[in-house]
């Protein structure tokens, strides 16, 4: 009666498959994407302004004449390239003091804790607009306030952990063997943390490139001409009807990157 | 007339058979005992009666249940019958009975959704039950407010609600001292007397010897021998069978004590507690290199408190623990209750070993010089902790603590959770520890016997007491000769 009844999941495997191969089609069109149509996303037309696909713009052209598709690939390099910056600079921050505030608790633990919980009652959009702007360029500061706001995540849960597995009987023994903090470390709490952190990656990631268009979409994020997912949307909207392509290309692009990210990391069943 | 009769029972897995044909019956008033050690498939004859096998699993054979006749082999038609025919006496019933439901609220449901009782007719019958069981008082408190004991007495009376003939006990006493063992064994013999039927699997020989009746001793997922228990516990027929006799601690030789030798540790005036409550106090003895110290006591009375302290893993609240001048840092060395929880989950063992032995400068080929003393096979080490067997990871646990050469060793229980053979395989290691390394062992344990029958001096210590703090220190028991 102790035995659990095991259930196979073919479906969450299923899922985070179609999850990574939404990412990998992302990022193949943002980085392949150029070399196999050349072409420059700022170079303007105004003749074939908001005409339909051709060879050359294989999703046709905005409203300035600019190729829709290069546009998008120089878009989906961008974003995606902030917002792992950011989740790599947070993720690390929160590792380190996440593990430093579970191993020495008392008063290194309360402050941290109490810091993390402060800016977890700020709202994010408002923070990373706070930083944007104290800091010069628009890219820094998107890394530097989308760091700001994802490393939180990353500290609770390894900090979480992390004290349930220093509480543990094996690390006790692993001590009295006279190992140290490193081989603590190595052996006990990074395998235990790795699937967490990697789902909180995932997450983070998606949640960066959706602050990073939503700013966009309201005229405080990237600045024209730049290429930004958000921004992009934001441009063609007016053109809804005479252009419905150029209009669905960033938004179906946004799509699926974020739900690509959500599915790998949601479906993890551990 | 036969409650229940269990004809050819098998149990396979994916074609492999994991359990070969048993049969057995069950008779009003007297008990049957399934005896066998872990992985003897003892479980899984209780789970083809019940139909509640894992999915995997298929059951074959035939099973009349009063006047009910069912096919193993289709569990569906078993589902009618729980609760009102058969029940289960949960594992660590605490941990089965509802955290936010009264006690008496968990008992008038089952009157109620099991046997169709109406809601006030449930909660007389509930009152009624608990009364019967000593629990008057207890019916409004909820499960974190009660004892062990009381939660189990809960649970059987929650069980046996639905008007269940027979009762089905899967290591009731798992996990429990020996004083509860007998306490629970005295409430399944009671709920026996009241009528119907007992069926009771184990691995703990007192607990069988306690409940008698009949017994089925099962090996490896076959009947190695069967009849009376007082027989076949006074004179078993089989090799296995006696083995598994002689492995009891009340059956063990006594082991010859040792010669005081170099002084290990000497605690002078040691007190502590735990969340405000005084476990001991006043607490002084010495050890010296090749001598066991048992220490024996109720659950809860701070014996794994005391192994910190002595560890040097939290501060005693008054007196002092010195270790002896000139010993390494790593010279004292811990061995747990859980062998699993001590290692570390995601490494193989061959990995979590090969790291230990150049830390303190000894050679790889110590680990393969010790495997075969410890009777381990060299295969255990390309596996992770929870593919091994309880047994062989005591032993490889014990073999990572001799490559640190010990001078100290405090096994918290080391053998709670194996059965009697391996138990005696890794106590005889443990001693054989002590006098070939020179080792100075604290043994903890909730058995008696074990120590009496290991220890060269004993400490016993008294159950803590919430209400009168202060009062009661242990009291420091020596058998035999103190060095």
């Amino acid at each position: 009666m102790t035995d659990a009844v095991m259930i196979p999941r073919p479906a969450g495997l299923a899922l985070r498959w179609t999850g990574a191969a939404l990412v990998a089609a992302a990022l193949v069109l943002a980085l392949i994407g150029p070399l196999a149509v050349p072409g420059d996303p700022f170079a303007q037309s105004l003749i074939k302004a908001l005409s339909g696909p051709e060879p050359a713009a294989p999703l046709g052209y905005d409203h300035l004449g600019r190729s829709i598709f290069h546009r998008l690939a120089a878009a989906l390099r961008l974003s995606p390239a902030i917002a792992m910056a950011a989740v790599l600079t947070a993720g690390l921050a929160g590792l380190g003091l996440g593990t430093w505030a579970a191993a020495r608790g008392g008063w290194t633990d309360r402050i941290l804790t109490i810091l993390a919980d402060a800016l977890l009652a700020l709202p994010g959009l408002l923070l990373v607009l706070i930083v944007l702007a104290i800091v010069p360029g628009t890219a820094l500061g998107f890394w530097a306030g989308l760091s700001l706001v994802l490393w939180v995540e990353f500290f609770r849960l390894t900090r979480a952990a992390t004290r349930a597995v220093l509480a543990s009987p094996a690390v006790q023994a692993t001590r009295l063997l006279g190992f140290g903090p490193v081989y603590v470390f190595r052996t006990h709490i990074w395998p235990e943390i790795a699937p967490m952190m990697l789902t909180a990656a995932a997450f983070g990631t998606a949640t960066a490139i959706m602050a990073i268009a939503a700013l966009g979409f309201v005229h405080v994020g990237m600045r024209a001409p730049t290429p930004e997912l958000g921004l992009m949307m934001v441009e063609l909207l007016p053109y809804w009807r005479e252009a419905p392509l150029a209009l669905l290309s960033p938004v179906i692009a946004t799509f699926a990157l974020l739900l690509g990210l959500t599915l790998l990391a949601g479906s993890r069943d551990t | 007339m036969t409650l229940l009769k269990a004809d050819d029972i098998t149990v396979a897995q994916g074609g492999t058979p994991i359990l070969h044909p048993v049969s057995l019956h069950l008779e009003p008033g007297e008990p049957l005992v399934i005896l066998g050690e872990t992985g003897s498939g003892k479980s899984l004859l209780a789970q083809a009666i019940m139909g509640t096998l894992p999915r995997d699993l298929a059951a074959r054979g035939r099973v009349v249940l009063g006047d009910h006749l069912l096919d193993a082999a289709r569990p569906g038609g078993f589902r009618p019958l729980w609760g009102r025919q058969i029940a289960v006496l949960p594992q660590e019933p605490w941990l089965s009975l509802d955290p936010l439901m009264r006690a008496k609220g968990q008992v008038t449901e089952a009157h109620h959704l099991v046997r169709g009782m109406t809601v006030p007719d449930a909660g007389a019958q509930a009152t009624a039950d608990l009364d019967r069981l000593g629990l008057a008082e207890a019916g409004m408190r909820y499960p974190h407010e009660l004892s062990g004991g009381m939660a189990q007495r809960v649970a059987i009376a929650a069980a046996r609600a639905g008007g269940a003939r027979i009762v089905i006990a899967d290591e009731p006493t798992k996990g429990l001292d020996a004083a509860r063992r007998d306490e629970v064994a005295d409430l399944l013999l009671a709920e026996l007397a009241r009528g119907g039927g007992l069926l009771v699997i184990t691995h703990d020989l007192a607990l069988a010897r306690r409940i008698g009746g009949r017994m089925i001793v099962l090996r490896e997922g076959r009947v190695v021998e069967t009849g009376p228990t007082a027989t076949v516990m006074g004179a078993p027929t089989q090799a296995y069978t006696r083995d598994l006799i002689a492995a009891d601690p009340e059956n063990w030789e006594l082991r010859n004590r040792r010669p005081a030798g170099a002084p290990v540790l000497t605690a002078t005036g040691l007190a502590a507690g735990r969340g405000g409550v005084r476990l001991f106090s006043d607490l002084s003895f010495d050890l010296t290199a090749g001598r066991i110290l048992g220490v024996t006591g109720p659950s809860g009375c701070g014996k794994s408190t005391l192994g910190d302290v002595v560890l040097g893993l939290a501060p005693p609240s008054a007196g002092r623990m010195s270790r002896s001048a000139g010993l390494a840092p790593t010279a004292f060395q811990k061995l747990y209750q859980d062998p699993v929880a001590a290692f570390p989950r995601h490494r193989t063992l061959g990995r979590t070993l090969a790291d230990v032995a150049p830390r303190h400068g000894e050679p790889q080929d110590r680990i393969d010089r010790l495997m075969p003393r410890l009777g381990l096979a060299p295969v255990l080490l390309t596996r992770k902790p929870d593919a091994v067997s309880g047994g062989e990871l005591q032993r490889l646990a014990l073999l990572r603590l001799l490559l640190v050469r010990p001078k100290f060793i405090f096994a918290d229980e080391p053998t709670s959770r194996l059965d009697p053979i391996t138990q005696k395989q890794v106590i005889d290691l443990l001693c054989e520890t002590a006098t070939t390394e020179g080792c100075a062992i604290m043994l903890v344990s909730h058995d008696p016997e074990l120590v009496a029958r290991t220890a060269d001096h004993v400490l016993s210590l008294a159950p803590a007491k919430a209400s009168e703090p202060d009062l009661s220190g242990p009291r420091v028991k020596l058998a035999g000769h103190l060095g």
